[in-house]
This record gives C-alpha cells, sequence and structure tokens, in this order.
C-alpha cells in the first residue's frame, strides 16, 4: 500500500442559520467523517444530493473552514493559514474540479486568460516562452488540440464537454497531488462523459494523483474508483473496497441506492426495498442513525445512539447496529 | 393486433425557423404507440427527442412549425386541427409533465389553485368537484391531502414532480407524455416515481411515452423504445430484443457509454466526437462521422428505417442485409402505405 497523503479524522462541518427564528440553529451538513487517501488513489464519495458530499470536498479544499476534528494532508495536520503563501502552497497541492462547466469559467476571459492564471499565481513559468509551452501541453493532454486554436476562444464557443476539459486542464496546471472532483460529468451530456471519465483516468496514472470522485452514480462510481465512502445525511455510512461495497452491501442504505439503479439485466420489480421518504432535515437530525427514518430495518435500538463505523474487516467499514 | 393504435405517427418532420437556417429537430420520424403501451425515447442532446415529444402535443413555439407528416391519436389527425379544436385533446385526452418542475410550477399559487385550475380550463365542473378530485389525485400519488394548501418551495423536488405527475394525470387522458421526468432527481426518488407511473398505468390503463437519455433505465421499464440521433428515428423494437442485440451502431455506442453496477471491471469506449448540427447535417447517415463501422457509402446514401420481423426497425445500411422480401408485414408498419 501507497503512503496516505490524506486523512480526515471525525471531521465535521456545521453551518451558523441566520435570522431571528433560526438564531443559534446549526446544519449539520457534515457529521463525524473520516477517511484516508493514499497516494495515487481513488476514492468515490457516493450520496443523494444534500448529503454533505460536496461539502466535505468544499472543507478539504478549505473553501470552508471545518468546525471541528482534524485533517492531516502528508501526515502533517492542518491549521488555520498565517499568510497568502501557506495558502497557496496548500491550493497548489490541493485541486477542486467543480460539477457545472458553465459557472466554473469566467465568461469575459478568453481561454488563454483562464489558463495563464494558474501558472502566473503560483509562478510555475520563468519566462514566456515556458509559459507559452506549459499552455499548450495542458491543453493537448486533456485532447484540447490544436491548443493555439484553444486559446484564443472564450468559454461561450465551446460545448460542455470542451469546457469541462478546459477546468481539468486547469486543475492539473499546477501539478496537484490530490484533485477534488465535484461530480465532473453530471452536467454533461450521455456521450460525453465516458470520454472525460477516461481521461481523468489516464491522467490519474500517467501523474500518480489522488483522486476524490463525487457522484450520486454508483456505476459511475465503480468504473472510477477502487473505494467507495457513501454518505447519507452528512455521515459516512459505509465503506471499503469497490466490489465489497456493491457486491457485498451492509447498510440498508447503500442496498437502497443498490436496488435504486437501473437494472436493464434484471427483469422488473425485482426487489423488496422500499424506496419511501426523503432526507431528513439537517438542522434537526433524528436522533441515533440518521437513516432510521426511512429505514425498513428500524428499532427502537436505532433511536438510542448513532451507531460507531465498524470494522467488518478487509477495510470494510459500516455505521450500523446490525452490522 | 387488430386493434387500432392510439397513436400513429407517420413521416412527420417539425423543426424551428433560426436566423441560421431551419432546424430540423424531427426529420421523417414514424411509429407507432399501442393502448397503454410503455415507449421509451432515448439518444442524447438536441436530437430531437423533446422537439417531438412537443409536436405531439401540438406546444410547439411561434418560430417552430410541422412541415409535413401526420400524427393519428385515436384516428384523428392532429397535424391538421386548428388551436380550438386541439384543446379538446390537451390534458384531457393527452397530458405531458415537464422535465423540469421546479419550473412548471406556479411559485406564488398553491397547489390546490393550480390543480384546480387545471381541471377548470379543460372541463366544465363545480369547482367543489375540482377539488375533490385534484385530492383524490394526490392521493393517488402519495401527497397526504393536508399538503394541497402547500406552495411549490415549501415541497421537495420528488413531490414537486408527484405533484406534476398528478396534475397531467387529472383528468385520466389516454396518453402522458413525459419529458425527462426525472433527471433532476436522486435515483432512490426517482425509483420511487418510477413505481408509482408503472402502478397508476396499471390501474389507469394510458399509454406512456417516456423521453429521457438514460437507456438502461428504460429497458428496465418500457414495453419498446426508440432511439433517435439527430433529428432521426435510427433504431424502434421491443426493450428486451433491443437490448439484448442493439443492430444500430449508435444504439450499441451509446450502450457502451454507461458504467455497469455488475459485471466485469473494464474499460469502455463511448462515442467519440459530438452530435452534428441539425441546420446543415451530414450528407448520407448522419452518424457516420462519428461511427466504428462507417464505409464509403455511408457518407452517401441516406439509410431508411427498415422494418423486420417482430416489430423492429433499423436505419443502417448494415442492417438492411439478410432480410427477405417477403418478411412477415411488421405490427407497426400495417396501415401504412
Amino acid at each position: 500500500m501507497s503512503r496516505t497523503i490524506l486523512e480526515l479524522k471525525h471531521v465535521s462541518k456545521h453551518f451558523k442559520l441566520t435570522g431571528i427564528r433560526n438564531r443559534g440553529k446549526t446544519v449539520q451538513a457534515m457529521d463525524d467523517v473520516s477517511f484516508s487517501l493514499a497516494q495515487g488513489e481513488s476514492l468515490a464519495l457516493v450520496g443523494e444530493s444534500g448529503s454533505g458530499k460536496t461539502t466535505t470536498a468544499s472543507v478539504i479544499a478549505r473553501i470552508y473552514e471545518r468546525t471541528s476534528g482534524e485533517i492531516l494532508l502528508d501526515g502533517k495536520p492542518i491549521r488555520p493559514f498565517r499568510n497568502r503563501a501557506e495558502a497557496l502552497e496548500y491550493k497548489k497541492r490541493v485541486q477542486m474540479v467543480f460539477q457545472d462547466p458553465f459557472a466554473s469559467l469566467n465568461p469575459t476571459h478568453t481561454i488563454r486568460a483562464i489558463m495563464e492564471r494558474p501558472f502566473l499565481i503560483h509562478g510555475l513559468a520563468k519566462d514566456h516562452t515556458e509559459l507559452e509551452r506549459k499552455l499548450v501541453e495542458s491543453l493537448e493532454q486533456v485532447g484540447l488540440s490544436p491548443a493555439p486554436e484553444y486559446l484564443r476562444r472564450f468559454p461561450h464557443e465551446l460545448s460542455g464537454g470542451q469546457r469541462q476539459r478546459v477546468n481539468i486542464a486547469r486543475t492539473f496546471a499546477v501539478e496537484p497531488m490530490i484533485v477534488l472532483a465535484d461530480e465532473p460529468t453530471s452536467m454533461l451530456d450521455v456521450s460525453i462523459r465516458l470520454g472525460i471519465m477516461n481521461m481523468m483516468l489516464d491522467l490519474k496514472e500517467k501523474k500518480g494523483v489522488s483522486y476524490l470522485y463525487i457522484t450520486h452514480d454508483l456505476a459511475g462510481a465503480r468504473y472510477m474508483s477502487s473505494r467507495i465512502a457513501v454518505m447519507y445525511a452528512g455521515m459516512i455510512m459505509e465503506i471499503g473496497p469497490t466490489d465489497e461495497v456493491i457486491g457485498n452491501a451492509i447498510h440498508p442504505y447503500v442496498q437502497l441506492l443498490k436496488a435504486s439503479a437501473p437494472a436493464p439485466e434484471q427483469e422488473r420489480s425485482h426487489s423488496n426495498l422500499q424506496a419511501k421518504g426523503e432526507i431528513p432535515s439537517l438542522v434537526s437530525p433524528p436522533s441515533g442513525c440518521r437513516f432510521r427514518t426511512r429505514c425498513p430495518f428500524a428499532k427502537q435500538a436505532c433511536a438510542a445512539e448513532i451507531p460507531a463505523l465498524r470494522d467488518i474487516g478487509g477495510g470494510h467499514l459500516v455505521r450500523c447496529i446490525r452490522a | 393486433m387488430a386493434e387500432q393504435p392510439l397513436l400513429r405517427i407517420e413521416h412527420l418532420n417539425a423543426g424551428y425557423a433560426t436566423k441560421a437556417g431551419f432546424v430540423r429537430a424531427v426529420d421523417d420520424v414514424s411509429f407507432s404507440l399501442a393502448k397503454g403501451e410503455f415507449l421509451g425515447i432515448a439518444g442524447e442532446s438536441g436530437c430531437g427527442k423533446s422537439t417531438l415529444a412537443y409536436t405531439i402535443m401540438r406546444l410547439l413555439r411561434d418560430n417552430a412549425k410541422i412541415e409535413s407528416g401526420n400524427i393519428f391519436f385515436d384516428g384523428v389527425d392532429l397535424a391538421g386541427l386548428d388551436d380550438a379544436a386541439m384543446n379538446a385533446y390537451r390534458w384531457t385526452r393527452m397530458a405531458m409533465v415537464f422535465q423540469s418542475a421546479m419550473n412548471a410550477l406556479n411559485p406564488v399559487l398553491s397547489i390546490e389553485d393550480q390543480l384546480v385550475d387545471a381541471v377548470l380550463a379543460h372541463k366544465n365542473v363545480p369547482k367543489s368537484q375540482a377539488r375533490e378530485m385534484a385530492v383524490q389525485m394526490l392521493e393517488l400519488v402519495d401527497i397526504n391531502a393536508d399538503r394541497i394548501k402547500s406552495f411549490p418551495h415549501q415541497l421537495s423536488g420528488g413531490m414537486r414532480q408527484r405533484v406534476m405527475i398528478a396534475m397531467a394525470l387529472l383528468l385520466r387522458p389516454d396518453l402522458l407524455i413525459m419529458d425527462e421526468p426525472t433527471t433532476a432527481l436522486d435515483v432512490v426518488v426517482q425509483r420511487s416515481i418510477l413505481q408509482k407511473i408503472q402502478e397508476l398505468r396499471l390501474k389507469f390503463g394510458f399509454s406512456v411515452i417516456f423521453i429521457t437519455h438514460d437507456l438502461s433505465l428504460l429497458v428496465e421499464i418500457s414495453d419498446s423504445l426508440a432511439i433517435m440521433y439527430a433529428g432521426k428515428l435510427c433504431e424502434y423494437g421491443p426493450s428486451r430484443a433491443l437490448y439484448a442485440g442493439p443492430r444500430h451502431p449508435y444504439t450499441r455506442a451509446l450502450m457502451d457509454s454507461f458504467p455497469a453496477l455488475t459485471g466485469p471491471q473494464k474499460r469502455m469506449t463511448g462515442i467519440a466526437g459530438q452530435a452534428p448540427g441539425l441546420i446543415n447535417p451530414p450528407p448520407g447517415c448522419r452518424f457516420a462521422p462519428r461511427c466504428s463501422e462507417a464505409e464509403a457509402r455511408c457518407s452517401q446514401d441516406v439509410p431508411h428505417l427498415v422494418w423486420t420481423e417482430n416489430g423492429r426497425a433499423c436505419a443502417c445500411v448494415h442492417c438492411a442485409q439478410g432480410i427477405t422480401p417477403n418478411a412477415p408485414t411488421p405490427r407497426h408498419a400495417r396501415g401504412s402505405k
């Protein structure tokens, strides 16, 4: 096993609500999240909207600072940035790809202006010729060639898939250790998605980066990652090797997710698991297990306390009292 | 077999007039839909699947028009009806669930007002009866009657989509057209909505045209499948048979675009390139520039949809081989000359 480059220990993020009626209330968007990421590894974070996937990535990218818990990058605990240099150093190592390729590129800038920024901000090019060479290299490795042609264009002149390629090129420009990919293909057309996914897999091989790949699609997670963590209502419910989590799902929520995914190979209504109810409020989450309000197996003990994330062997951990 | 289909579309051409030219988003499309049948239409964005739905409902925007072709609904050609006559069909005989329930509901009116409005606009009944119908329908989609005074923002995405379904089914239409009804929803909520639609379909016996880009979802829920590419129907057939043995290279490529949850882990190829523009589509087969099996003739001859045994059809020069000239007339071709 290669070395661990990112570790989260019981990390939580609670957002304070404002306004007279909500004074003192918080949204517990991310609670007691622990996992580690090895060098060159891809971990998928799966869950429905509102499950805390994006919050987790944002806390790791330090767009938000965590409320409690500890994050270790390359073995060293992170602490508040003391100056801009520290912030830049962190952001050079941890990069994020955003979901919406239409919103994440400034529409008034050319691709050249957008792509130059990481090199200029982080001082990665000595002179003009080196900058030019790196710009061309960056775009060509994401399949945008001839690069000079793309550098001239504006974001609106590119398709969604091409824009997402620019986003990925920008992310890789600073040679990060960790790429946090927040549903990078969910807003793209079906025929474009696989091209982006394959390109990301190739880049990972070539650069040896680690991915935290966020998605709501279990099959996509399987394609992209060797390990999967499933989140529900701000908490990790099950985490482990991809084949274990998909082939041998223990948590009732993960079983429900599996049963809900389209299964063209199977006959209709193959599951007796009922998909009822919706994700609970994170301002006042249910006591005990957060899934118990929808769980077909819930019993009284589930309301008593939050179950611990328990290791059932082989790096497969489950947060359920039945496990 | 002898029964007349509910909907029969013949050589339909429709599109939009734009500054750059005419965009023919539906190009020579023909198929038919039996009573109670569930038809899935799949294809990527811009392939014309939504335009087809809007054309059937005759809800096209001002710059759009039906150029030619027929839409026979229960024997009447909707393409030739004027607006007043068409209104007798809309919502009472055929209804639609739009893609984004968030935007399709009026944010300043309660659910009750909107449902009652839908009844009163199409049916001459007292308001109290309209309200009664609204309550009944909401309960059928598992929304408690006490939520009827709610405004759209007070409901979750899944509940809003269920309200849209309730609204579409209020007047018990024969045909329900659903344009990507679950795209913005999570898999678990999507599953519960699909279960609900199937349950209601068995109860009321309406036909469904379900449009989505998610082919694997369609295979599971629909009776027949139509695959569209660049405005044209490229393959049609019973869902299971089509999934088990896709014939058009585009269908095969589309299937190879979705990672699977089971089976061996393998690298997939997807489809290279982009769908063509529809103002000046490529000559010959429109998929030829992206097709791995294309030959020289593919960029010259336009392949026509050829009907074969068991109600299957395919528009590709490669599918046309091996069909005996005296093959039995397929079910869907019968009745059209």
